[in-house]
């Protein structure tokens, strides 16, 4: 049962269960990898980009302990993994990326990774990969809730809660969660003589905000559900070792909102998706002071047949429309955009999985071609413990220009092309199951990716910066994972380890010399983690060690950040206190005190605790 | 670098006035350094990312024709030297080394590159002179608005007296014991007395001064950029801007002797430099290097060198012409050095954003 539950190459395409994942179903050879919810419980104060760095290949550029975190995944740049909250990309269309340092964990019920280029099913920037969250689920039946408190090194104070209610027809469920955090730690400053110790300032970071889900079962074939999320980010952005500290604040605040209709018919399923998202920056220093405010509108429209369970057909149109109010934009810029897709699923034989989709993205003035994926899964050796599947596939990916690309004043290019990717990948996956008690799943995976037309701001000849088709950027990598669960008597283990090896550089500069055949910078060639799990009777210790290689600091490969190793852990003891549970926690974060940039010079935090208690109901 | 767009513009802004160079390495004095790196050579200033410390110098040795670069890491136990290296000044034994966004000045054994000593407590400083071995002199922007010249003890490294200049204060030069100042957010050149450490009198000149140089004959070239307005940017509205200009200034009487304004009205100069028989200026203008005889009136309208640089410098000895390309400021940037008669001759790779150049 376990093991069926966790072999994606199981699932079957009873259209329930694709609701709002359509990776799953529809890109037969990616790998999407979800992130385990012990883990997510845990470290549920914690920022996405704390998540996946610590528990994913991904690589985060962090700006310090307060600053934004920027994703490289892939070998590819921030504004090229896409996110989507409940099956929508959520990037701002102004500044095309997200900060996952102010994308939560708390309130959010799934995390999962898609690796690879996946533009024909999510759209513009799918071109590393994309991050998929998915609104918490709200089951129990009748009242359920927790609280929790948290306090830990460095002055930083967490608290949140939870409140769900649900019937057979109607579930509703609230979330908050508010944080302090000062990071107020100590670091030795290498840019001053003799590398003195000080504390960090400027560095304080206040974040708070909600969901909110409801679903509605109106009849056995039609579902509403409406899902809100608010979040608020005020922080004192910390500058680098022995850079002048310029005053520099930054608030985030978003609203996110989203109603969504599935109703079964002779026709198949409908789903229709609507959604308001309002994105606002405002950054200041001593000599800046600028706001950005964008409200996206979205629609998407899917119609899914399926037959028997042989094939499946998706088809579907997403539109978007965009208001945005820039200081860096001549006026206030409304832009549409639209991309019709379908998505197919084939199974000619049990064994063998193939699926086709194919995107086209209308932007004026943008448009970029039509964008395929083709792939495969073929479980070509199946017995009673072992299973063995190869698995491939080929995708097209593509991201348009931002807003800020094409809007700031008079830096704006016109003549910019939208980017284009090309990646193919093959993987072999085993599964080994014994019985109840022991399952191992290792998958192999390598990939090759083209991407062209790469869009980067660069001063250009004349000193004045402004967006460019800078390069072309060959990324080539391997990823290896294995996942071990164990149940020995009254203990449960599980380990994963993992390995990703990335090469990522220019084969081609349109403008300026370039650094051909070189790593691109803040691409770490070697990422491993190594997590694990154990659970008797009401412990649970979760542990998790992170291997960073070396990182480039330039496109030059001159100057490097050395690699570091992470050890984070977690011991969780739960009480019973009659019907409802006391949930106490102990965590050490950098455990081993390493010292270690994601980003140069931006100091991070040393060996930390925290504790925190979880009041859960029932 | 793929730092977020908008933290480009806050560079572009902060950097719109920037212009760099034109290095005097001013002194006569017979306490010339010794070491590695007192040979001839040329020292680069690797101005680095904005908002990381990752600027350095690099020195090429013009015989063996070997570059080292981050020597100041390499003399200070791998210590970066600091955030925007905006320029750096030889006096003496001594090397001082302004970087900008670490508010600081470090100081060098010139022939090693060895620590003696730091400035800080600076407010985003930009050149610095030294009058002799105890006195110099620093331009501050101090909060993009009104700068201004603090004065810094050399034997103690602290500042001694601030004096308010005008906006924008960039490049600085002696001459006849006067301190002239180009603030480059105005129209003037302040000229400070250093016997009092005042202002003194302020010389208008054309809109925003960036760089300066002195003549064979003690006159005092003032580059000035223009002032220009974008309708919309980056088209140049004519009707309201200004040409740039060459403002020449007789530093006896300080008073303006004559005027050469650019052709193209939308084209803006900087990096004014001189050869080393002060009889040549060059400088960058509408995207190509140009040269200029101190007697002539009218800039010819073809350049020299028919591309930009970040940086320029002319060896005084050589005459070659030095010029950084800034690589996208992604990796490190790329050294062309040219013939007198601007035919190049050969390349090499220096730091992030090469800035200026400064001859041993």
């Amino acid at each position: 049962m376990a093991a069926a539950q966790q072999d994606t190459t199981q699932h079957q395409l009873r259209t329930v269960q694709v609701f709002g994942k359509p990776a799953e179903v529809y890109a037969a050879g990616s790998r999407v990898v979800q992130v385990d919810s012990a883990y997510l419980s845990t470290y549920s104060s914690g920022t996405l980009a704390e998540a996946l760095q610590a528990r994913t290949p991904i690589y985060f550029k962090s700006y310090g302990a307060s600053g934004t975190s920027t994703v490289a995944f892939r070998g590819t740049n921030a504004s090229q993994t896409a996110v989507l909250w409940n099956g929508l990309n959520i990037a701002p269309a102004t500044l095309g990326q997200s900060d996952f340092s102010t994308l939560p964990l708390s309130g959010i019920g799934e995390v999962a990774v898609q690796h690879g280029a996946a533009a024909a099913t999510y759209g513009s920037g799918a071109i590393g990969g994309a991050v998929l969250l998915n609104s918490a689920k709200y089951k129990t039946a009748r009242l359920s809730g927790d609280v929790k408190l948290e306090a830990g090194s460095f002055g930083r104070y967490f608290g949140s809660g939870s409140a769900g209610y649900s019937t057979k027809k109607f579930s509703f469920g609230v979330s908050a969660y508010g944080q302090l955090a000062k990071n107020d730690f100590k670091y030795k400053d290498l840019t001053r003589f003799g590398t003195p110790e000080v504390r960090q300032d400027n560095a304080q970071v206040e974040q708070h905000g909600f969901t909110k889900d409801l679903s509605w079962q109106i009849s056995p074939q039609t579902q509403l559900a409406v899902h809100g999320w608010y979040t608020f980010s005020d922080r004192e952005l910390q500058p680098a070792m022995g850079s002048a500290y310029a005053d520099a604040r930054q608030r985030d605040e978003s609203l996110r909102l989203m109603a969504e209709l599935q109703h079964q018919s002779r026709f198949g399923q409908t789903d229709i998706k609507l959604a308001y998202f309002n994105e606002y920056l405002h950054y200041t220093d001593l000599s800046n002071d600028s706001k950005s405010e964008v409200d996206t509108y979205q629609l998407q429209a899917e119609q899914t047949f399926t037959r028997g369970e042989r094939w499946s057909l998706r088809g579907g149109l997403n539109m978007q429309h965009f208001v945005a109010d820039n200081d860096g934009y001549a006026a206030q810029q409304d832009e549409n955009r639209a991309s019709l897709f379908a998505l197919f699923r084939y199974n000619p034989v049990q064994p063998l999985q193939l699926s086709l989709n194919l995107r086209q993205a209308l932007v004026e003035g943008f448009n970029p071609p039509p964008t395929p994926a083709l792939g495969f899964n073929w479980k070509f050796f199946n017995s009673n413990q072992h299973q063995v599947s190869l698995k491939g596939n080929a995708s097209g990916s593509y991201r348009v220009p931002t807003l800020n690309d094409r809007f700031w004043a008079g830096t704006g290019n016109p003549d910019l092309k939208p980017e284009q990717g090309w990646s193919y990948e093959l993987g072999l996956r085993h599964v080994l199951v014994q019985g109840n008690t022991f399952l191992l799943e290792t998958e192999a995976t390598a990939y090759h990716m083209l991407v062209d037309d790469w869009i980067q701001w660069s001063p250009g000849n004349t000193g004045a910066w402004r967006p460019v088709n800078l390069q072309k950027v060959e990324s080539k990598g391997i990823e290896l994972s294995t996942t071990a669960t164990s149940t020995l008597r009254e203990v449960k283990l599980s380990s994963t380890a993992g390995y990703t090896y990335t090469s990522s550089e220019q084969v081609e500069v349109y403008e300026g010399n370039g650094d051909e055949g070189k790593q691109l910078m803040y691409v770490p060639r070697h990422k491993a983690i190594l997590s694990a799990e154990a659970n008797y009777r009401n412990w649970r210790l979760l542990g998790n060690l992170n291997y960073t290689g070396l990182r480039y600091t330039s496109n030059s490969e001159t100057n490097n950040l050395d690699s570091f190793i992470l050890l984070n852990l977690a011991l969780s003891r739960k009480l019973q206190l009659g019907q409802h549970s006391l949930l106490l926690t102990l965590r050490s974060d950098n455990m081993t005190n390493a010292a270690y940039q994601t980003m140069a010079y931006r100091a991070m935090p040393p060996r930390g605790y925290t504790f925190s208690l979880r009041f859960i109901i029932p | 670098m793929r730092k977020l767009n908008y933290f480009r513009s806050f560079f572009l802004a902060a950097t719109l006035a920037i212009t760099s160079l034109g290095f005097t390495s001013c002194d006569d004095d017979n306490d010339g350094p010794t070491g590695a790196y007192a040979e001839e050579g040329v020292f680069v200033v690797n101005e680095g990312n904005f908002q990381t410390p990752n600027g350095s110098v690099s020195y090429y040795n013009t015989n063996t024709k070997e570059v080292q670069n981050n020597i100041f890491g390499r003399s200070n136990n791998n210590r970066p030297l600091g955030d925007v290296v905006q320029s750096m000044v030889i006096h003496g034994d001594r090397a001082f080394i302004v970087v900008n966004n670490s508010n600081k000045i470090e100081v060098v054994n010139a022939g090693t590159f060895a620590s003696v000593g730091v400035v800080e407590g600076l407010a985003l400083p930009r050149y610095f002179v030294a009058l002799n071995n105890d006195k110099g002199y620093v331009t501050e922007y101090v909060n993009f608005g009104i700068g201004r010249v603090s004065v810094i003890d050399l034997n103690t490294y602290t500042v001694t007296k601030t004096i308010p200049v005008g906006k924008l204060p960039e490049q600085i030069a002696l001459a006849g014991g006067k301190l002239y100042v180009t603030n480059s957010g105005d129209n003037t050149v302040s000229v400070i007395n250093t016997a009092t450490d005042a202002v003194e009198t302020s010389i208008t000149v054309a809109d925003a001064p960036n760089s300066l140089a002195i003549d064979r004959n003690n006159v005092l070239w003032v580059l000035s950029s223009g002032n220009k307005s974008y309708d919309p940017y980056p088209e140049v509205d004519e009707a309201n801007s200004t040409a740039a200009s060459l403002t020449k200034i007789n530093t006896s009487n300080n008073t303006v002797t004559g005027t050469i304004t650019f052709p193209e009205v939308a084209a803006s100069a900087g990096k004014l430099v001189m050869n080393g028989n002060r009889d040549k200026l060059y400088f960058i203008y509408n995207g190509g290097v140009h040269q200029l005889g101190i007697t002539a009136s009218t800039v010819n309208s073809s350049p020299l060198i028919n591309r930009s640089f970040y940086g320029l410098g002319v060896d005084p000895e050589t005459s070659y012409i030095y010029g950084g390309d800034d690589n996208g400021f992604d990796g490190d940037g790329t050294v062309y050095v040219y013939n007198p008669d601007g035919t190049q001759i050969s390349t090499f790779k220096a730091g992030i954003a090469p800035n200026g150049f400064l001859f041993n």
